[in-house]
């Protein structure tokens, strides 16, 4: 990764998987996190295009530091990225989330319930505090 | 009789840097949910592509219908890439142009475009499902045929053809190809456009799609020519 890592904004990269409310979760907590909590030091690409190969999407993960959110132990997002030359800084795993939040009935993978947004919010501090970390608290310029 | 509902994979992009993405996803789920709940189910993209053997295998042995946001189509070009040529093909971009301006991205505080859009595109997808099911059927039925029924209500047998990389099955191609092997028509570029105009005859192919199945078309007889050699 270039020297200039620390100028450009932490890419968050969620599984976004479609079968559980897992995926949901993980797709929700990374727009909170790009568009709330860290909106100036964060930013986020599809993950479909990365593997396809997309040049650009492909130089950005090579060169800013990822956060990877994944809905469960498989951690698609995290291998996805890593097999497209990337480097995860942090891979943050939903199902851990979950743990903290026992008996919660999160929704569906279309919905979330009122639980369901609270465990997308524990995730998402959880990725925007390692994204300001990284980032040393630095607006992108 | 009773007739065996083939399961049709929808495979969406999910694409996260869009708003197209959030709908092909949540279009794919209304689908799954309402609209052919006991015909279709969903392939993970992400599973996929990190290498689930499970998900690709189903891509390999079902129909499966691709749903892309934007014309980049990486759900098409990742099933296409581990499991062979797609059974139908969306893009949402396409369809919604500019209806997919005010969309967003997060499912917090979802607006009528929002869900406008969603329906949009899951009655798309239902009818690709309706579609491929069909053809699936009739190339089910053309295989399992004993000619001990009336062949006036009996299907005709159909064969598949690659077009642009989805594909087709075209009934009564097998009887097509024999007749233009009849009338000794070359298995080359000089007897593609022969071989068009009679297939046309049958079958509807839009003249923006002529080229695309002149070479489909081609293909498949030159290999219909090898099997009778």
């Amino acid at each position: 990764m270039s020297s200039e890592t620390n100028d450009k904004p932490v890419l968050v990269i969620p599984c976004s998987g479609i079968g559980k409310v897992h995926g949901l979760i993980s797709r929700e907590a990374t727009y909170l996190v790009i568009d709330e909590l860290a909106p100036g030091q964060t930013d986020t690409l599809c993950l479909g295009l990365l593997v396809k190969g997309d040049h650009e999407a492909v130089t950005a993960i090579k060169n800013q530091p990822c956060i990877t959110i994944d809905g469960c132990p498989k951690a698609c997002a995290e291998k996805n990225v890593q097999l497209a030359g990337g480097s995860v800084a942090k891979a943050v795993q939903v199902a851990e989330s979950f743990k903290k939040h026992r008996g919660a009935k999160p929704g569906t993978a279309t919905d979330l319930t009122e639980d369901g947004w609270a465990i997308a919010r524990d995730v998402a501090q959880t990725a925007a505090d390692e994204a300001v970390r990284i980032r040393g608290n630095k607006e992108v310029v | 009789m009773s007739v065996e509902i083939t399961k049709v994979g929808i495979i969406s992009c999910a694409g996260e840097a869009i708003p197209e993405g959030t709908i092909s996803r949540l279009a794919t789920r209304r689908v799954l949910e309402s609209l052919r709940p006991d015909s279709t189910v969903t392939l993970c993209l992400p599973l996929f592509l990190a290498g689930n053997e499970g998900e690709r295998n189903f891509a390999k042995t079902h129909p499966t219908i691709a749903i892309d946001g934007c014309p980049k189509q990486c759900a098409r070009w990742g099933t296409e890439k581990h499991s062979g040529p797609v059974s139908g093909a969306i893009i949402v971009s396409e369809i919604l142009g500019t209806a997919a301006t005010g969309c967003s991205r997060s499912v917090r505080g979802v607006s009528k475009p929002d869900k406008e859009a969603v329906w949009v595109i899951a009655e798309y997808i239902a009818a690709e499902v309706d579609r491929v099911q069909t053809e699936e059927n009739l190339a089910a039925a053309a295989e399992t045929t004993t000619g001990a029924e009336c062949a006036c209500s009996a299907p005709v047998p159909g064969r598949k053809v690659v077009v642009a990389g989805k594909t087709v099955t075209i009934a009564g191609l097998q009887l097509i190809f024999q007749q233009c092997l009849d009338r000794v028509i070359p298995d080359n570029d000089s007897g593609s456009t022969a071989l068009l105009e009679a297939v046309k005859i049958y079958h509807r192919i839009y003249p923006e799609e002529d080229e695309e199945y002149r070479q489909a078309l081609l293909a498949s007889y030159q290999e219909f020519c090898r099997e009778r050699k």
